[in-house]
């Protein structure tokens, strides 16, 4: 229902640092579908438990996600996220500073 | 203050890390080395190819300094096809093989000639993979937005080297 993460990595600076703590649910979903522009945790196989943005969704509700940085290692690598590696929205963040 | 109280959990029941990555080291590529391998393996070939000329008793003195030259030679091979191949597996992305849709094949010919001069003393070859790096270098910058000049490397064999404009 809800989990609680800490970031490694700087690839969604400035807004989202290294070693900040986020708040993760599937629950804002029931209300609201994804929606380009939202920050989901998701497992991509191959690369583990990741954070980016999502930047477009496939009509099958496939997202493609993308990071701030320009050497984030997303989307453009990977390929689209499937719906059901999504683990949740962020809807609470600690910043570190 | 929550982030501390966070970060004190964090501390003692270790919370779960979700990687926000960029490659890693983040964004910090550079062909030069593998450049600078390549120049090796001519400058290797140079001093054997002198050597050999200069000392005509072929006694083990002769055969541990060529043996020396053959194994920096080998070394700098493969450094240079390494780093060559970590760039383009870890740096080259979808869109810049659009725009260079020649990358792969020039990659497999310096995955090729760093074999080649291995194999060989051919210094036509080891002066090809100096020229293929180069090429490489060239579409590196270039998808950098960076320009670049050739200009001789400053100390032996002074071949020509693709640099950054900067």
């Amino acid at each position: 229902m809800l989990k609680l993460l800490k970031i490694s990595g700087e690839s969604l600076t400035p807004e989202y640092q290294n070693g900040d703590f986020v708040m993760i649910s599937k629950i804002p979903f029931l209300f609201v579908p994804p929606s380009p522009g939202d920050i989901i945790a998701f497992h991509q196989p191959g690369y583990g438990l990741l954070i980016k943005r999502i930047q477009q969704i496939t009509p099958e509700g496939e997202v493609s996600v993308i990071g701030s940085h320009a050497d984030s290692v997303d989307s453009r690598v990977f390929g689209l996220v499937k719906k059901e590696n999504i683990l949740g929205k962020v809807f609470w963040h600690v910043q570190k500073s | 203050m929550i982030y501390q109280i966070l970060n004190k959990i964090d501390q003692r029941v270790h919370i779960e890390s979700v990687k926000a990555h960029c490659d890693i080291p983040c964004g910090i590529y550079d062909p030069i080395i593998a450049q600078i391998s390549a120049l090796t393996v001519v400058r290797m070939l140079d001093l054997m190819s002198e050597f050999e000329a200069k000392t005509p008793d072929r006694n083990k003195d002769y055969m541990n300094s060529m043996s020396r030259y053959v194994t920096v030679k080998e070394e700098h091979a493969e450094r240079a096809k390494a780093e060559i191949r970590v760039i383009w597996g870890d740096y080259l992305k979808a869109q810049h093989l659009e725009k260079y849709p020649n990358a792969h094949a020039l990659v497999h010919k310096i995955m090729q000639l760093g074999s080649k001069v291995r194999q060989t003393t051919d210094r036509e070859q080891a002066t090809q993979l100096v020229e293929a790096i180069n090429e490489f270098a060239q579409i590196f910058w270039e998808t950098k937005g960076i320009a670049t000049k050739r200009a001789k490397a400053p100390y032996a064999p002074a071949l020509e080297l693709v640099y950054p404009a900067l």
